[in-house]
C-alpha cells in the first residue's frame, strides 16, 4: 500500500531532476559558444543535446522521468575565416562550435517552464497532505 | 435521546466519510498521474494519462453482495480498488509524439486540490457535528 500524493511528490522531483540536468546541458553549451580547437583544423566543441525518457515504477504503477542519455549534435560546425587563429587550417578557416545561442536560450526558457510546473505539482500535493492532517486538528 | 437517534438515521446511511475518504483516495490518484504527467512533458513520445471519472470509480466500488451462506463466492471487494488510468484527450500533441499540455494538466491539478479541500472541510465540519454531540 503506498500513498499516490507521496508518490506525486517522488514523481514531481524527478520532473525537477531532469529539467535541471537539462539546464545544465544548456548552460554547457552555452559557456562554450566560442571554444575552438586549439590545433590547426581541430574540432571544435561540439554541442551536447539531452533526451529524456519516462520510467515505469513497477510498485507505484506510475511513471517517472529520467534522463535517457547526453548525446552530441550532429550537425555541421560553422566555419569562419580567421587565418591568424590557432585552429585556422592552411586556407584559413576556423571551425566554429555548432552552437546556435537563440536556440539555447529558447530551450532555457522551456525548462524553465516545465521546471515551474513542477514545482507547482510538488506544491499542491504538499498541500493536499497537509489539508489532511489538518482533520486532525481540533478547535480550528 | 430521539434526536440521537434521528442523526444517526441520518448519518449512518450516507456513509459519509466513507465516499470522502473514497473520493480523497480518487483524488490523490489523479494528483499522481498528473504529476506524472507533468514530469514527461518533456518526454518524446508521452501520452497524457487521467484517471476514470470518479462516477465510474464508484459504480466498480458500491455493488457487492452480501453472503448468506458461507460458500458463497466473495463479489468485487467493498474496497475501491486503485483508479484505473486511461489515456487522455488533450488539447495538443507535439511534433514529438507528446501529448501533454502543461497549462491543461495546472488547470486539472488546481481542480483536484478544490475538490480535496471541500472535502476535508465537509468531512472537517460533520467531525465537528458528531464532536458537539459527543461532548454535552
Amino acid at each position: 500500500m503506498f500513498d499516490p500524493l507521496q508518490a506525486s511528490l517522488k514523481i514531481g522531483a524527478s520532473g525537477l531532476e531532469a529539467q535541471s540536468r537539462r539546464l545544465r546541458v544548456l548552460s554547457e553549451n552555452l559557456a562554450n559558444a566560442n571554444s575552438t580547437g586549439k590545433t590547426p583544423g581541430a574540432d571544435p566543441y561540439a554541442r551536447k543535446t539531452i533526451s529524456f525518457e519516462s520510467e515505469l515504477d513497477e510498485a507505484l504503477g506510475t511513471s517517472f522521468v529520467k534522463v535517457s542519455g547526453i548525446d552530441r549534435h550532429r550537425s555541421p560546425f560553422r566555419i569562419e575565416h580567421n587565418p591568424g587563429h590557432p585552429a585556422a587550417d592552411a586556407k584559413g578557416f576556423v571551425k566554429m562550435p555548432n552552437v546556435d545561442i537563440m536556440v539555447e536560450v529558447t530551450d532555457m526558457r522551456e525548462a524553465n517552464r516545465s521546471y515551474e510546473a513542477n514545482l507547482q505539482v510538488i506544491k499542491q500535493a504538499r498541500e493536499m497532505i497537509s489539508m489532511t492532517i489538518d482533520l486532525l486538528r481540533s478547535n480550528s | 435521546m430521539g434526536l440521537a437517534r434521528k442523526a444517526a438515521a441520518v448519518m449512518t446511511p450516507i456513509h459519509l466519510f466513507n465516499v470522502v475518504s473514497q473520493h480523497n483516495r480518487w483524488l490523490a490518484a489523479r494528483q499522481t498521474t498528473i504529476a506524472g504527467n507533468v514530469a514527461n512533458a518533456n518526454t518524446p513520445g508521452f501520452k497524457a494519462l487521467d484517471v476514470q471519472p470518479f462516477e465510474m470509480a464508484m459504480e466498480q466500488a458500491r455493488l457487492t453482495m452480501a453472503a448468506t451462506k458461507p460458500g458463497h463466492m466473495a463479489g468485487a471487494d467493498a474496497n475501491a480498488p486503485a483508479p484505473g488510468v486511461r489515456k487522455d484527450e488533450t488539447w495538443d500533441v507535439t511534433h514529438t509524439g507528446n501529448s501533454v499540455s502543461l497549462e491543461q494538466e495546472l488547470i486539472k491539478a488546481g481542480d483536484v486540490n478544490r475538490a480535496y479541500r471541500l472535502n476535508t472541510s465537509v468531512a472537517k465540519a460533520f467531525h465537528r457535528m458528531i464532536l458537539a454531540s459527543a461532548k454535552v
